[in-house]
């Protein structure tokens, strides 16, 4: 593309001209904080996650997972769900839990051409959206969230009650390290989102308000295995 | 095109804000109010100002290897599947768009927060192609209704009181008037949302676009950003030149300090890592994606030794928030879609030299330096570019003015070594500036010095009770 070289050229040329930059040092990788102990690390995260207007549910056994989360749904008022694939906690258990009792639950999966305008049509009109982070990061209460066709994006964004499960073994300090455990290779084949709290804004006199585009409510469940 | 700026508008501009107690009311609260946030947040993280040293210095290495890093980038981004477009004018960004967007028979857009499509006039450039443009951070989409530029870089609509707010959504919808936050987000919410589910075309901006993975980096709270890169069905993101960082392990330094400085949070609420167009079986992401990379006159800025590193900014627009000129003004008055201490720097790079007054609208109070979350020395830029236009233009040419300020010091040095001559001189000019007062301030005086008290008034000189060094109490 000759316009790029054109651009390249040009930004070589003034570099020269400007002389040497005031510092060459290559700049340096963030030290990673060590995990530390779980049980802080949680409480750490639970106090955050409420800072930014989020709900903390937790700790929950794997096995009484469906039951909160169906108890969540009650509380809420919730009448549909939509059911994301999980990472490493087994949602189908609960997508199962929530259709016994009533809810209409919706699985997302691979969609093609003729499939994917009723799956985006359904997501954009269900009252709920459940879905696993990758990773939590305990210092700002934040969800990392890779997308993929099991686990669509929307699940996070378009349903104004958000629900998202993280298992305690995915917990990192601070920012750095959840980026460096999601790894380059993730990142070059995956969309990643950061989610820290409801969707907000200040637009209006600084003030702040929940749920603009995204959820107006976001319940974080922390599942911690009982022999862990 | 973005209304090129005259310097006779701009004075008649910014007498207007100065003179609108309501906008300085308005502008004060918003401003104490981030910077409380600010302060609070900063008090309760230790490492602020490691993080602020390392981006900076980060920043000094990314525009060091600009060259490598933008060849890095658009390699990885081809990749990845996206089309890629350098574009050096901001004609060349805009044709490109309104192209894409015709080809791929778009008729509604939605975009996301972006000043750099501000840069380019995007908006009447779609809209003369017959396209249906939506803003959709709610600011942004505040102004727009208004038919009016933004007039913050991260708050668009700081101007306007809740009230206004209230009366423009009762006069443009028909809906009973409110002044609650509240209900008025919820109004915007159901109206946008019907946009994102049915626009075509999807615009926003880039925080940082990392060329090791090619991945593009969008900030925001409201999920305007997420929505407009994932639900149509073709989507642009535009950035300038300076907005490449090398790595990935570099991004996480930016995102500790921007959130901080731009809107006192720890992190947005949203940090979008876009990686390239929607993969085999997913149900969201477009179908295909484009990236247009600006220069606009940034290769000048970073010809120039001095201005370089005006791109190190990453916009987080705390400059604007302790501005004084700016809170006092407001942004509209800088004609520029860059307000505030960072936009005096870039704006007559970016706007051309039209813009080239608002270097001088400045006090040089160097509070903008001190908030700067990569240590921009603006107020040494702003003292160049005005050298810069003083001899570009037909200013007094330096030299004779040069020397008669020094010749005017050197005399003032020579009286300060004598005290008591100071004092005899401070009583003289107290006597003198008597009759002039009414009430304990002077408002009016006679020329040449009516030019100074037309637009300012100041305080009678009171007699000194205490000598100079003298304890205070």
């Amino acid at each position: 593309m000759a316009d790029l070289q054109a651009i390249v050229a040009r930004v070589k040329n003034a570099l020269v001209s400007s002389g040497p930059a005031p510092s060459h040092k290559a700049p340096v990788a963030p030290s990673l904080q060590p995990d530390g102990h779980r049980a802080e690390l949680v409480s750490r995260f639970a106090r955050e996650v409420e800072a930014v207007g989020a709900r903390i549910i937790g700790p929950v056994a794997p096995e009484q997972l469906a039951d909160r989360v169906a108890a969540i749904v009650r509380e809420r008022g919730l009448k549909s769900i939509a059911v994301g694939e999980g990472v490493v906690v087994d949602l189908s258990r609960v997508g199962k839990t929530l259709s016994e009792s009533g809810i209409e639950v919706i699985r997302t999966g691979s969609v093609d051409g003729s499939t994917r305008p009723e799956l985006r049509k359904q997501l954009a009109q269900v009252d709920a959206g459940l879905a696993e982070a990758d990773y939590a990061i305990a210092s700002t209460g934040t969800l990392a969230v890779l997308s993929d066709e099991t686990r669509p994006s929307a699940l996070t964004l378009l349903p104004p009650a958000s629900l998202v499960v993280v298992r305690v073994d995915r917990m990192k300090a601070d920012l750095a390290s959840a980026l460096a455990a999601l790894g380059h290779a993730a990142l070059e084949s995956h969309r990643l989102t950061l989610i820290t709290g409801p969707s907000r804004t200040a637009d209006i006199e600084k003030r702040i308000v929940m749920g603009v585009h995204g959820p107006k409510s976001l319940d974080v469940i922390v599942v911690w295995p009982r022999d862990d | 095109m973005a209304a090129s700026p005259k310097p006779a508008s701009f004075f008649e501009s910014s007498e207007a804000g100065a003179a609108d107690r309501e906008l300085q009311r308005k502008l004060e609260n918003a401003s104490t109010r981030h910077l409380d946030h600010f302060a609070h947040v900063k008090a309760e993280y230790s490492d602020y100002e490691e993080e602020r040293s390392q981006s900076r210095r980060i920043k000094e290495h990314a525009i060091a290897h600009l060259d490598e890093l933008i060849v890095e980038l658009t390699g990885k981004l081809k990749a990845r599947g996206c089309a890629v477009f350098a574009a050096a004018t901001v004609e060349e960004a805009r044709d490109y768009i309104v192209n894409v967007a015709r080809n791929t028979g778009s008729r509604r857009v939605v975009k996301g927060k972006s000043m750099t499509t501000e840069e380019i006039g995007l908006n009447p450039a779609l809209e003369n192609a017959g396209m249906e443009v939506l803003e959709t951070d709610l600011g942004e989409y505040i102004v727009q209704l208004r038919q009016e530029p933004p007039s913050h870089i991260i708050t668009p609509a700081i101007h306007l009181s809740k009230e206004d707010i209230g009366a423009l959504f009762h006069e443009k919808f028909g809906i009973p008037y409110t002044s609650e936050p509240e209900r008025l987000t919820a109004e915007a919410r159901a109206r946008l949302r019907e946009g994102f589910l049915s626009a075509d075309l999807g615009v926003t901006g880039v925080n940082f676009a990392i060329a090791e993975t090619g991945t593009l980096v969008v900030i925001e709270n409201e999920g305007n950003g997420r929505m407009s890169s994932t639900m149509p069905e073709v989507f642009i993101a535009v950035m300038g030149i300076e907005k490449v960082i090398p790595r990935l392990a570099d991004v996480s330094h930016f995102l500790e300090v921007l959130a901080r400085t731009a809107t006192g949070q720890k992190l947005t609420t949203y940090t979008n890592f876009i990686g390239g167009p929607r993969r085999e079986g997913e149900v969201d992401g477009p179908r295909e994606m484009h990236v247009v990379i600006l220069d606009n006159g940034r290769s000048t800025m970073l010809a120039d030794p001095v201005m370089r590193e005006a791109l190190y900014c990453i916009r987080c627009g705390a400059c604007l928030n302790v501005c004084p000129v700016y809170r006092h003004i407001g942004g509209h008055a800088y004609r520029s879609p860059y307000p505030g201490p960072i936009g005096s720097i870039v704006s007559p790079n970016l706007v051309g030299s039209a813009a080239g007054h608002l270097p001088f609208a400045s006090t040089l109070c160097g509070a903008c330096k001190d908030i700067c979350p990569v240590k921009i020395d603006i107020p040494r830029i702003l003292l160049h570019l005005r050298w810069k236009e003083s001899a570009r233009r037909d200013l007094p040419k330096w030299p004779a003015p040069a020397a008669r300020a020094r010749a005017g010091a050197r005399q003032f040095a020579r009286l300060a070594r004598h005290p008591s001559a100071i004092r005899l001189l401070g009583k003289l000019g107290a006597i003198a500036l008597k009759p002039f007062a009414r009430d304990g301030w002077i408002k009016r005086m006679p020329p040449p010095f009516s030019n100074w008290t037309g637009i300012r008034d100041f305080p009678r000189p009171r007699p000194r009770r205490r000598k100079i060094g003298a304890d205070e109490d």
